[in-house]
């Protein structure tokens, strides 16, 4: 599927790719917005690590689709509503404003675009989604923009992916 | 997202006060954007930070629509002050400020932003939002497509 309007990484608060989320027959979410890898590597990039941890959130996924309900993976409510928090009035504002972008890109307006995919990046500056984005708009930059801004980070590049099943969940 | 909303809430006015201006005289269009949806609208009247649409032009811009009771949507009512309503028009920005949505616009394009209330079926329930999108040959899937399985969704991206 396309998703040419990011629709899902607006509706589930995806801040990067890849994430994922894990849905149940009721349309009940199990597991909120994390890393969604498929294989175990550590990345090296000037100096910091990128962490990817797909090997455990694959044998994650099978245990839920094998076990379901009983998998230890399935969350509970509690630690539900610690994971996914509503967004704050500049979340809600940057979401606006990417989209607005998004229009003007798709109409040709690219000096609107811009305008408004930075202001999305001000207003939430942890989202890489927008940043990425609008990077890729701009091709021969878009590395050195990515290294510049991952160096500066003082935290994991991608969020903590907590899928311990020896931990209450 | 509408689908997902079980219970029946009716909101109590806020204590906030909607700021809105009397409807203006002047006519134009512009194209909102509001949740997956993009609506061109040939009749809105613009009035400073403020956007009137017609009544009858808001279900499909967000699905709402004005009964007695408020502004409603599937079953969830939103209490409206009068001055929201002039005529045939509506205060798109001024209920906006009132359920705490955001917006921003452009050149005659108003982008809305998530009605806060509408995600409490997420955040309270976990009942996961709908959304649609095209597939690769161009049809449109659903996310409730998909309802009595289990459903992995993974995004990812080409740059």
């Amino acid at each position: 599927m396309i998703d040419a309007q990011h629709a899902v990484s607006s509706a589930y608060q995806f801040v990067n790719v890849p994430m994922g989320i894990w849905i149940d027959e009721r349309g009940r979410v199990v597991r909120p917005a994390e890393p969604a890898w498929t294989e175990g590597r550590t990345d090296k990039f000037g100096g910091k690590a990128i962490v990817i941890e797909g090997d455990k959130y694959v044998a994650a996924l099978h245990d839920w689709v094998k076990n379901g309900e009983h998998s230890p993976y399935m969350l509970s409510d509690e630690e539900f509503a610690r994971r996914v928090k509503p967004r704050s009035a500049a979340e809600m504002e940057a979401d606006a404003s990417f989209k607005l972008g998004v229009w003007f890109h798709d109409n040709g307006n690219n000096e609107l675009a811009a305008k408004y995919f930075e202001h999305a990046q001000q207003l939430n500056p942890d989202d890489w989604n927008y940043h990425r984005q609008e990077w890729s708009f701009t091709p021969q930059e878009a590395g050195k923009k990515w290294m510049d801004k991952f160096q500066k980070l003082d935290k994991p590049y991608y969020p903590t992916l907590e899928i311990d099943p020896n931990k209450k969940q | 997202m509408a689908n997902h909303i079980h219970r029946r809430e009716f909101l109590l006015a806020s204590a906030g006060t909607a700021v809105a201006l009397a409807a203006p005289s002047t006519t134009a269009a512009a194209t909102v954007l509001y949740s997956d949806n993009s609506v061109k609208l040939d009749k809105v009247r613009p009035a400073g930070t403020d956007l009137w649409v017609r009544s009858a032009d808001l279900p499909r811009i967000n699905q709402f629509e004005l009964k007695p009771q408020g502004a409603c949507r599937a079953d969830m009512c939103i209490p409206i002050p009068k001055a929201l309503k002039n005529g045939e028009w509506f205060n798109l920005t001024g209920f906006s400020r009132k359920v705490g949505q955001s917006f921003i616009s452009d050149s005659g394009v108003w982008s809305f932003g998530e009605i806060p209330v509408m995600r409490g079926s997420f955040y309270e329930s976990r009942i996961a939002p709908d959304f649609a999108v095209p597939d690769r040959k161009g049809k449109i899937v659903h996310l409730s497509d998909f309802r009595g399985k289990k459903v992995l969704v993974v995004t990812w991206a080409s740059w």
